[in-house]
This record gives C-alpha cells, structure tokens and sequence, in this order.
C-alpha cells in the first residue's frame, strides 16, 4: 500500500476535483456545490458553510482515495484508465446514490415531499442533481473521472 | 350502491373560471368546479403532464367527478375557516349532498404519499343519489392508464407514473364509467387518491386519510393566528395568503405565478400562455407581502430560492425559471387540444423566457432591502449577488427592454423600467449602508442613479398631462406605475405621482373599479384583453399612500365583491361580465390584495 502516496495525492486529487466542480459553477454549468451542501450541516451561512464543507469534502476525498488504493492493491496495477474507470463508478454511484441521499439527512435540504412546515432552504438535487441544472450529471463524472485517472497515475502498488 | 354506466359523452359547457375552486399541497395543485368535476390536476409537481386536463384539454383529457346524480336545486361553496378545505353542498329533492375536499400539504416524517387528495361525500336530510366518474389520463396524448384492480383499491400506472384510488365503502370503480352511489346520512363515502412518480405507492385507508387531512386542517389554522386580528378585510387577506402559500413549491420554495396553463385572456382568442413557472418578479413581491404579515420564514424562502435560481445566470435576472430554476422549455402548442371555451392554442413552455425586462431587478433589490429593514443580515454571498444585479443595472439601464408586460413586439424604453431601474439601484446604495462594499461601486451607483432620474424626469414625463407615461415620448400612461408612491422615486403626496395616479385611473379605467394595464389594443395580439385585477389592487396601494384613504378603502371593497364565494382571482376580468379571464388563481394579484390591505393598514385602517 502506499501510504504516502495517499496522503499526498489523495488530498491533491481532491482539491482538483473541487476546483473542476467550482469552475463548472462559474461557468454555468451547474449549481451543484458540494462545499456549499456538506458545509450547511453545520452552518446556515454560505460563505462560512463553503469553507467548513471544503475541509468535509477533503476528508471524505480522502476516504475515498483509500477505497481507490485499496483496488490498486487488489488489482496488483495502478494506471490511468483503471483509475479512471473507478473514477466513472464513483461518479456513477455519487449521482445516483449518495448525493439523493442526502435529502434524508441533511438538515437544510429539502425533499420532493417537503411542505409548508419545512424551513429547509436547499433545494434537493433530484434524479442525478437534475435540478441542480442540465449539465450536472456530465460536470459530476467529468470531475470523478479526473479524480480517478490522478489517482490511478499518481498511486502506486507496493 | 353502486350502478356503473357508460360515460354520459353529453357536451359540457364549460364551468366559469371563477366557479373553480383551488384545492392544492404546495406542491401541486388541483381545480374542482360547482358539479365536483375535478378538472385540473398535474403531476407530480404543478408544471408535470396533468392527469385530469379537461379545463384545457376537452372531454378527453380526464376528469374525476364526485357529485350528486339528479337535479341540483341550489348549490353552495366556500373553504372552511382559515384553511385549505372545499365545502360545496348542493341541495337535492332527497336531501343535501356536500363534498368536502382537500390535498394533504404536510406528509414529511410520515409513510404518507407526496401527494394525497382526500374527498368525502356526505348526506344530511335523506339518501343522497350520487355519481362517481374517475378518468385518469396522461400527458398530451390524454394517455389511458394500464389498469390493476387490488385488494387495496384500483391502481392506475403509466410506466414511472402510478395513481391509486381507494373508496370507503367499497365501490369497484371503472375507469372512464360513470358510477351511480348512495349516500346514506351517517355513512359518508371517503375517496384518497395517491401518486407516486417513480417511488412505490403508498396505499393509505381513506378513513386515515381524512383523519390526516383534518390535522393537515388544523396546521393551516394555527399558521393563519399569526395574521393581525386587526388587518382590514381579514378573511380576503387570509385567504390570498392561503392561496400563495398553495402555489409555493416547497422543495425549492419558488412562487409558481398559477398552477395552469392556457386559461385565455380572451375568450375564443390566442393570448394563452403557460405560468406554471417562477417569475422573480412574483417572488420578490411575494417577500413584501409576506414580511408584511410576519411570515418571516416564507419571505425567507422566497429570497433562498432567488438566490439558488438565478445561480447560472448571474448577474443576469432571467424574466422566468422552472421550480427548480432551469429555463423553461420552448414553447410550444399541445396538438388535439381544445382550450378553455374553444380558446387555442394550448400552450406549454413560455416564450417570455429570453426576454430582457430591466424591471425585475428593481423587484429584487426592493425584496432584499424589505428583509434588511425586517433585521435580516443578508448573507455576504446574497450581498453579492445583489451587488451584481445592481451592477448590471448601472451598466444596462440605458437599453430599451421588454417591460413589464412582456409583450412580444419592439423593445421600447419603459418608463416603469426605468423608475425601476432606479429602485434597483436606490436599495442596493440603501443595503449597503450596512453591508461591506467599495467606494468605487457606490459612486458609481449613486451617479447612475442620479442619471436616471435625471432622464426620467426629462423623456418619461408629459408635463401637459401631468403623469409619467408609458414609454420615453409617448403619451400613453401605464398601469404599472401605480407603484409610484410606495417607491419613494418623488414623495407620495408629489403632483407628479397624483397627476400620474389621476391620468392612469381616467385614462385606463374600464369601469367601476376596473383598470387596463395599458391603452387596449395596444399590444399587436389579436382580441381585447379584460382589465387586469393586479393594477386595480396596486391603485388601491396607491390611493392609501397618497394620502385618499377613504377612496381606497371604497375602492378595495368594490374590488373584493367582484370575486366568487371563494375568493380567488385570476389575472384579469372581462369589464362588461366581471367574469375572471387568464390563468387562475394567480399569485400576483393574491399578492396585489395583500399588498393594497397592507397599505390600508399602514394608512391607519382597520377591520
């Protein structure tokens, strides 16, 4: 396993998975802002909320770097495409599992079920974060996909 | 008790658009008519395929009736006290029927369905003959269901889409047969209808779901306590504020301008639009009216839905946005479909979409800084987003735009556009008092609105006539600029905004309390548009402002007698008939009641 590896890199393709996921924003491309939705667990206020979910995210980034080097290990090969290929998986079950999950869980997110007593503000992300625009879905494996194929080029099997 | 027969096919005259009452969840709504047609309902959300679309889409287009079978001598409507629940009781030679009908808003927490629609039937005075017709069907192609009888109820489903319907007691419904039933006194028949769109369906008792509808009830009451005892015209505030909560999506919070489409302006004529979408405008409105009131969490909600919706446009205001703040489709014309009262097209999707309308960001920075007086910090990134409408005014007022009116025809320099403009950056330099931003940005802010109202002054203004007009030279007056006084543009009490006040109530006036929006025939579409009921409000605003109370006093009341026993309005009213025209209820002119009660209020006027 390499550790260090890991560490380094998992924080690095991260922090680019991020920054393509807020490009993709300022180009209007989406609305789906991970730090923005992972900070609001803790805090109503946006700006605050965005820098404590950038550090959420990293860490979960992380954690999943690890489910990346662990495969490498199990597959006794780290390349480009098999990251990327993992990076696709992971987009694939982030869309369609973990991102509509949060609508259960969130304390600031509504849901399709959601009523005049909901004081939850963030909207949910509907089938595959549809309504968080048209593009979401590419923006999301787009980012996952580069997230894997760092991973896969920069980890290495020991 | 039950007696199926094939459906009657008899033509139907269109009901009154008055004559429907709203029945709705907050997620989507439904319209029922006098006989207990209910003729109106999408799914799953107010801009879904519908599911019943007689109202617009003919005989064929599905329809679930619950009414009495034989000759009605007299029927009778309201909502039951400060809530959401249809009464209607019709009187028969056997006895009375009444149907009591409502859609559950409140299901989170609970195994209930998203959308669950309760109706029961009871008879008082003898057995009531009544009949059932249940014809579900989807989409433009009036669809038919693929149909299952379960031990639970009839379950209807087009693939993703299912519908089940279950009766107590027990009736073996046919879909599209008409059903003959008995209504015993003591024995009410209990019908819910569940959705579920791409989820398992939740199949609930009837007695259970009315028992749910009853607390649904008592929620609606406690939210309408906080209202002011003392707001003048209480109830038809109550019911304007019940009425645009219905048609606030909850899960985004957008204000949908009415839960239907293609209601004409016109009857028999093409100005048929589709306003299941969400204008910033309304939503930005809405907040005023709300924070009026103290509803300090819907105008909250309004404001978080602004602020995510407009997220890939910015700075750009866009005139209108999906509930979930995407662009509207391209318009387009349902084939088959007969509109309301032979009106065509039928249309879905808003043409209205690309517009530049200048007077949206003047809405939005008014709401901003009405939430900022409340005591509400703006969140920096709110600011921002402000700052950045306002921007973009300061760079683009000077270009001719669309207007409030949204006509189709040549972009013209609006003078409600302007002032507008001008409000925009009033409140932003207003907000910013309190609100960190650059000494470079608020000169130039002040210095573009000085230039307005400097231009305003010189080109928007007839000073023979006395009145702002309607374009730059023109001398046309606009029914939007009865906004004036609540602006703070010139003093309320100014002989500019009196003069203007006076040209547009002489000028635009169609009869009793009734005014245009702009000169009639004005607007390059076919047919003569009904007054609108939003301006007729707004004059009543600007009557408390301006100091004539009582005259807007006496104008309010006339306006709140030309509605129906329920108290909704549609977007406009034909002059001659007072029949309600355009797409109903609307949200704007609901707001526009608020608005002018509140303007009574603030004017010292009491219930």
């Amino acid at each position: 396993m390499d550790w260090a590896g890991w560490a380094l890199f998992g924080l690095l393709a991260t922090t680019g998975l991020t920054a393509l996921m807020i490009a993709a924003q300022l180009g209007g491309l989406s609305r789906l802002d991970l730090p923005l939705i992972l900070g609001t667990v803790v805090t109503p206020d946006p700006d605050r909320a965005r820098v404590a979910g950038f550090f959420f995210h990293l860490v979960f980034g992380q954690c999943f770097a690890l489910g990346y080097a662990a495969c490498f290990v199990l597959l006794d090969s780290a390349t480009w495409w098999i990251g990327g290929l993992l990076g696709l998986l992971h987009g694939v079950i982030a869309l369609t599992v973990l991102i509509p999950m949060l609508a259960g869980v969130h304390p600031r997110m509504a849901s399709n079920r959601s009523g005049p007593e909901s004081t939850a503000v963030l909207e949910p992300p509907g089938l595959v974060g549809l309504n968080y625009g048209a593009q979401t879905p590419l923006v999301a494996l787009a980012a996952h996909l580069a997230y894997g194929v760092a991973l896969g080029a920069l980890l290495q099997v020991r | 008790m039950t007696e199926p027969g094939a459906s009657s096919g008899a033509v139907r005259i269109d009901p009154l658009i008055e004559d429907y009452g709203l029945l709705g969840d907050t997620r989507t709504a439904a319209l029922v008519d006098p006989a207990g047609s209910l003729d109106w309902m999408c799914v799953p959300r107010f801009d879904g395929d519908a599911i019943f679309g007689r109202l617009v889409g003919g005989e064929h287009a599905g329809h679930f009736k619950l009414g009495p079978a034989g000759p009605v001598h007299g029927v009778e409507r309201r909502y039951r006290t400060d809530c959401n629940t249809l009464e209607t009781t019709w009187r028969t030679s056997s006895g009375t029927l009444t149907l009591s009908e409502g859609m559950v808003a409140e299901v989170n927490g609970q195994l209930l369905p998203a959308t669950m629609l309760v109706r029961r039937m009871t008879a008082q005075g003898g057995p009531v003959e009544a009949v059932l017709e249940f014809d579900p069907r989807l989409g433009e192609a009036h669809r038919r269901p693929h149909v299952a009888h379960r031990a639970a109820g009839l379950v209807c489903s087009w693939g993703s889409i299912a519908v089940s319907l279950r009766l107590t007691p027990f009736v073996a419904v046919q879909p599209g047969l008409t059903h003959v039933v008995t209504v015993e006194p003591g024995r009410p028949l209990t019908c819910v209808l569940t959705v579920a769109d791409r989820e398992p369906l939740v199949q609930v008792d009837p007695d259970h779901a009315w028992a749910v509808l009853e607390q649904d009830e008592r929620r609606w009451q406690r939210w309408c306590r906080d209202v002011d005892d003392q707001m003048p015209r209480r109830p038809a505030v109550i019911r304007s504020l019940l009425t645009l909560r219905l048609l606030t999506y909850s899960p985004s919070g957008a204000p949908v301008a009415a839960p239907t489409t293609s209601l004409p302006e016109v009857v028999g004529g093409v100005r048929n639009w589709d306003y299941r979408y969400s204008w910033p405008r309304d939503a930005s409105i809405g907040v005023g009216a709300f924070l009026g009131v103290g509803k300090q969490a819907e105008a909250r909600a309004f404001m978080a839905w602004l602020l995510s919706a407009t997220r890939l446009d910015r700075p750009r205001l866009p005139v209108l946005l999906t509930l979930h703040g995407k662009h509207p489709t391209a318009e387009h014309e349902l084939t088959g479909w007969p509109g309301y009262a032979a009106s065509t097209p039928v249309r879905v999707g808003n043409g209205a979409s690309g517009q530049h309308q200048l007077d949206g960001y003047g809405w939005v920075l008014d709401a901003a800084w009405s939430l900022t007086s409340a005591g509400h910090r703006l969140y920096s990134e709110t600011w921002r987003t402000m700052a950045g409408f306002a921007d973009r005014v300061a760079d683009h007022w000077r270009e001719p735009d669309a207007g409030i009116w949204e006509m189709r025809s040549d972009m013209a320099h609006h003078v409600h556009s302007k002032i507008m403009a001008w409000l925009a950056l009033d409140r932003a330099l207003r907000v910013a008092q309190t609100h960190r931003t650059s000494a470079t940005r608020l000169n130039r802010w002040r210095t573009e609105r000085a230039a307005l109202r400097e231009e305003i002054g010189v080109r928007g203004f007839d000073a023979a006539k006395v009145t702002f007009t309607r374009t730059y030279g023109s001398s046309d007056v606009d029914a939007a600029l009865l906004v004036l006084p609540q602006l703070g543009f010139e003093s309320a009490d100014s002989p500019r905004v009196l003069g203007t006040i006076d040209a547009i109530s002489r000028e635009l006036s169609a009869g009793g309390p009734l005014l245009y929006r702009y000169p009639p025939g004005n607007d390059g579409l076919p047919g003569r548009e009904g007054a609108f009921l939003p301006c007729s409000f707004w004059l009543v605003s600007a009557l408390a402002r301006s100091g004539r109370v009582q005259e807007g006093v006496a104008l309010f009341d006339e306006l709140l007698e030309l509605t129906g026993p329920l108290g909704l309005y549609a977007e406009e009213m034909d002059p001659e008939t007072h029949h309600q025209l355009g797409n109903y209820p609307q949200a704007l002119t609901h707001s526009a009641v608020v608005q002018a009660a509140l303007a009574l209020r603030d004017a010292g006027v009491t219930d």
